[in-house]
């Protein structure tokens, strides 16, 4: 009963005129922002830090909040609609998004993430309210040896991504793990494969990589077709999901937002985890697994839910413990300290009002996207009906556009369009782009907190074992290489074994 | 499309870019003409990087133009102000805050940047309170729990710090020496990642700056020592490393620098408008709150500064057996 | 997709991508082992690189082997039956506009890269194409750089 009191007392905060506006203010630039590829929640939030000085704390929040999760919903159109993710968590989207698209189906797809992101949105915030408090040790019983091993298992997923050879994928996946760990030693400051160019030192950007490798080199395949372009305007059939559609959706809706919530939780890097894990959990659950990649629905709804209910999982341990999960948290956290607020273990307790107040928002914000994206799909599947020859240039400026602004540096846009030249070749050769960046993102982490589970442990292996979370993870991951085996003891499967002992 | 629309547009162009031409003469004088980058070579989120905030947020308002803050973390602070010393252009637009490392480093091993050389010195601001604390939940009561375990159990104790070579570093490992102990350091990312580490007991140890207040206060850490001259009057039962019988301080002070080369009238704007950032009673109240006391020094006196730093800590990573080959 | 079996011919496509596979990893090798291994006790920098780079070769060479032994596509048959000019245009328009950026600065080298692009590959017609070309790069500069703040590069000549 305590804590339906709070809610109410919540709600009582959020609803208050001027916490409505800010609220509509935030998820609205937060739509726009995830729109834009490239210019990103952190860029929009860090620009804005200083106007939220003006109010009061919690209308403040209540604003930088609605960005962040606002983004989150915006973040799948691209991916949808020209192949273009702007950030990590979109990259599964655009595999079997952009296929719909092409098939005409980019209402539904577009539908189904918004309602997916509504629902997973909905669940995280009441999740949050009731167990917060509890989850708080989930955040910290995540050392360096859990990390390692969850990374693992996020890497497995991978052999769930591809369509085609296991070797190929594998050594994709390597090459994002190189790739990634290109620039300054986090460890110990020296500079690794930086060929003596400055601009390496900070190491290559995500943004310029998923732009190049999805969004310029699908343009450059399409522009081989002369006849096939047409298929993508010719039949739009409905814009919402039918009824076949949900029924498809609500079990990845559903495990995707548990998902999503769970890893939210941990930081650095649940949400990308999560969105990939989803994916390759429906690929396994699903009866017609060769559907995915080819437009499958689920492929949409499933990593669209949980990247949304990660957002909601992230505020955990903030609110909590004080401690930020990723660069988003970080700048709210700036935001409650400015505003004289220390987010920490007491902060529920010493302003109830704000946190219940942050939360109830957050509740009226997800509506509000809501009725603010369903319209907009209408619009963005119009966008669709332009003539290939002059969407695609118009495609590869934005590209442009969107990589320069996220970083302010020319040198991204060479980099985005070297990879859109390799991507474009990977591509003609049977080499997918997606294991490459899900290392690309997991790569990095995994290393460092391998060498950092290994100095903790000094030098025992065992370690990875004798940690029951991190046994956990491994043996799922084991699990994950071997299932596949069991049945049919194809010889290019075996490779895969290859991969444990990395 | 009809034909007078060609010429309508062609006319517009034309206007956009005698509108570009004439809007480009930026000079010292009309310095900033644009928002200005602060690197903040911590993640966002740690006391660093929310008293860069607040610091950057009062001078923006002297400078009339937004100061976004860029995070670059890693390297113990140094893969900020080294990717700003090689890439940047010394036009103001870019500066970065200076932890200690960047002088540090270079004396450890071979690095992409030279101190005395690269930066251009601007400011010197403030320095931290540095605390040792370990989990409520941990066996050690004091710090004289942990020395007698370490010598129990050499290397067993582990410590989380920000990065290797930061001042977390080479304060406890002075410290280990003087009490002829073994201690492993496990470097992370900065004040989240060693607060979650502790926390969790991953690490025995934290050493961190005061990133780790809320937590405390809390009661769900222990605060051990602080590294300060005196006690902090936040926390009155935490010992002093002077107290403890380490004739040490460390604050590891710091301030802010752009790339090589920049224009001293640049400079000196920029100097101004932080010296009054740091009088600001709304910048020193965040500061507090982090247990920070603004250390003002101009552009002269920094300089100075620089060269001293070296040669103290030159000495120091000597003695520590840590210095480049 | 044609899938010949032309076991041991050169030009073989799996082939070719696998030796690039195989030259890569042994670079990462090189450059793991500059970077120092260091011990398990505590990894040096070059450490994962180089048990990276030793994973790339393995799964390279798998791909060899199969190459070699099962056959693969050919190079030729992999751009069979599309309009391979059309890409290699494209290419060569990015290659040229990414050089050009930084001297003549953002509006100088998207529009002409526009009116490339709406002209060379499927032409569309110049009422339209110059319109296009002019207006949206135009139109974005002024929208990053008067409401968002963003300076798009202005190049040798200031302008943008």
């Amino acid at each position: 009963m305590d804590t339906l009191a709070n809610v109410a007392h919540g709600f009582g905060v959020a609803l208050l005129p001027v916490n409505l506006l800010y609220c509509f203010i935030g998820v609205f630039i937060g739509t726009l922002v995830g729109v834009l590829p490239g210019i990103g929640p952190i860029s929009a939030m860090s620009l804005l830090l200083p106007v939220t000085l003006s109010g009061t704390p919690e209308s403040g929040i209540i604003m930088m909040a609605g960005i962040y999760y606002g983004s989150m919903y915006g973040g799948s159109t691209t991916s949808i609609l020209v192949n273009i993710p702007g950030e990590a968590a979109s990259v599964v989207t655009c595999i079997d998004g952009h296929q719909m698209a092409k098939q005409g189906r980019a209402g539904p797809a577009l539908g189904i993430s918004a309602f997916g992101s509504f629902i997973a949105g909905t669940f995280a915030l009441i999740a949050l309210m009731l167990v917060a408090p509890k989850l708080a040790s989930v955040a910290i019983a995540f050392g360096p040896a859990e990390y390692f091993s969850l990374m693992v298992l996020g890497l497995v997923v991978l052999t769930f991504l591809t369509q085609g050879s296991m070797p190929k994928a594998l050594l994709m996946a390597c090459i994002g793990v190189v790739l990634g760990l290109i620039g300054l030693d986090s460890i110990t400051a020296q500079p690794r494969l930086t060929f003596g160019r400055m601009e390496l030192i900070d190491g290559i950007g995500l943004v310029p990589v998923v732009m190049g490798l999805f969004g310029v080199a699908e343009v450059l395949l399409n522009t081989e077709q002369a006849i096939k372009r047409d298929i993508i305007n010719a039949r739009i059939t409905q814009l919402l999901p039918t009824k076949e559609d949900w029924k498809a959706s609500a079990g990845p809706v559903g495990r995707g937002t548990l998902l999503g919530f769970f890893l939210g939780i941990l930081p650095g890097g649940g949400a990308v985890v999560a969105s990939f894990a989803s994916y390759a959990l429906e690929k396994r659950l699903s009866k017609t697994p060769e559907r995915f990649g080819h437009g499958a629905i689920e492929g949409v709804a499933g990593p669209e839910s949980a990247n949304n209910a990660a957002a909601g999982g992230a505020f955990i341990p903030l609110m909590t413990l004080g401690i930020p999960p990723n660069v988003v948290m970080a700048l709210l956290l700036g935001a409650f300290v400015i505003h004289g607020l220390q987010p920490g273990p007491l902060l529920i307790t010493q302003n109830p009002g704000l946190f219940w107040g942050i939360v109830a928002s957050m509740y009226i914000g997800n509506v509000m996207l809501l009725v603010l994206n369903l319209p907009m799909i209408g619009m963005w599947v119009q966008l669709l009906k332009l003539p290939y020859n002059i969407l695609f240039p118009l495609i590869i400026l934005f590209t442009i556009l969107g990589v320069y602004c996220s970083s302010n540096n020319v040198f991204d846009v060479y980099v985005m369009i070297a990879f859109g030249i390799i991507g474009y070749f990977m591509r003609k050769l049977g080499y997918e782009p997606a294991p490459l960046v899900l290392a690309f993102v997991l790569g990095p982490m995994m290393e460092n907190n391998l060498r950092k589970s290994l100095i903790l442990s000094q030098g025992d292996l065992w370690t990875f074992v004798q940690r029951p979370i991190s046994a956990v993870c491994l043996a799922f991951a084991m699990a994950l290489l071997i299932a596949p085996l069991l049945p049919s003891l194809r010889k290019k499967r075996e490779l895969v074994a290859l991969d444990e002992g990395a | 499309m009809p034909r007078y629309g060609l010429k309508t547009i062609a006319f517009a162009a034309m206007h956009a870019v005698m509108g570009a031409l004439l809007s480009t003469a930026a000079s010292a004088q009309d310095y900033p003409t644009k928002p200005i980058t602060l690197i903040v070579p911590w993640p966002a989120g740690g006391s660093t990087d929310i008293s860069m905030r607040a610091i950057a947020d009062s001078a923006s308002k002297v400078l009339g133009q937004p100061i976004v803050i860029d995070n670059k973390a890693g390297g113990g602070g140094t893969v900020g102000p080294a990717t700003m010393a090689a890439a940047a252009k010394p036009d103001g637009y870019t500066i970065s805050q200076i932890p200690i490392t960047v002088f540090r480093l270079p004396l450890m091993q071979e690095v992409s940047w030279d101190p005395a050389k690269d930066f251009t010195y601007i400011i010197h601001l403030t320095g931290y309170t540095f605390g040792v604390t370990t989990s409520a939940e941990s066996q050690f009561k004091s710090w004289k729990d942990v020395v007698e375990f370490a010598k129990a159990n050499p290397g067993k104790v582990t410590y989380a710090t920000p990065g290797a070579g930061t001042s977390l570093h080479i304060g406890m490992e002075q410290i280990a020496g003087m009490s002829g102990i073994k201690l492993t350091q496990v470097p992370f990312k900065g004040g989240a990642e060693t607060n979650a580490a502790v926390l969790g007991q991953h690490t025995m140890l934290q050493a961190d700056s005061t990133g780790w207040r809320p937590l405390v206060d809390a009661g769900k850490l222990r605060l051990l020592m602080v590294w300060t001259g005196s006690r902090s009057p936040n926390y009155p039962d935490a010992p002093t490393l002077k107290e403890l019988g380490y004739p040490m301080v460390y604050d590891s002070p710091f301030g802010i620098a752009g790339p090589k080369g920049m224009d001293p009238k640049i400079v000196a704007k920029l100097h101004d408008a932080f010296k009054k950032a740091v009088e600001d009673p709304a910048v020193v109240a965040t500061l507090a709150k982090y247990d920070m006391v603004p250390n003002y020094k101009n552009t002269e006196d920094y300089k100075k500064f620089v060269v001293e730093v070296t040669e103290s800590e030159r000495k120091v990573i000597e003695t520590l057996g840590l210095a480049k080959k | 997709m044609t899938n010949q079996t032309n076991k041991l011919r050169l030009n073989n496509s799996e082939l070719w991508g696998g030796l690039i596979g195989l030259a890569l990893g042994g670079f990462v090798i090189w450059s793991g082992m500059k970077l120092k291994l260091g011990t398990i006790n505590d990894p040096g920098s070059g450490y994962v690189l180089f048990y990276t780079g030793i994973l790339m070769c393995v799964f390279a060479g798998s791909i060899i082997v199969s190459a070699l032994t099962e056959g693969g596509p050919t190079l030729a048959s992999r751009w069979e039956n599309v309009r391979w000019s059309k890409p290699l245009l494209l290419i060569g328009c990015l290659v040229a506009f990414s050089v050009a950026l930084e001297p003549l600065g953002f509006l100088l080298s998207s529009i002409p890269l526009m009116l490339l692009l709406l002209r060379l590959i499927d032409p569309v017609r110049w009422t339209l194409a110059i319109p296009i070309a002019v207006l949206v790069p135009t139109g974005m500069w002024w929208v990053l750089k008067r409401l968002l703040l963003i300076q798009l590069p202005s190049g040798l000549f200031g302008i943008g």
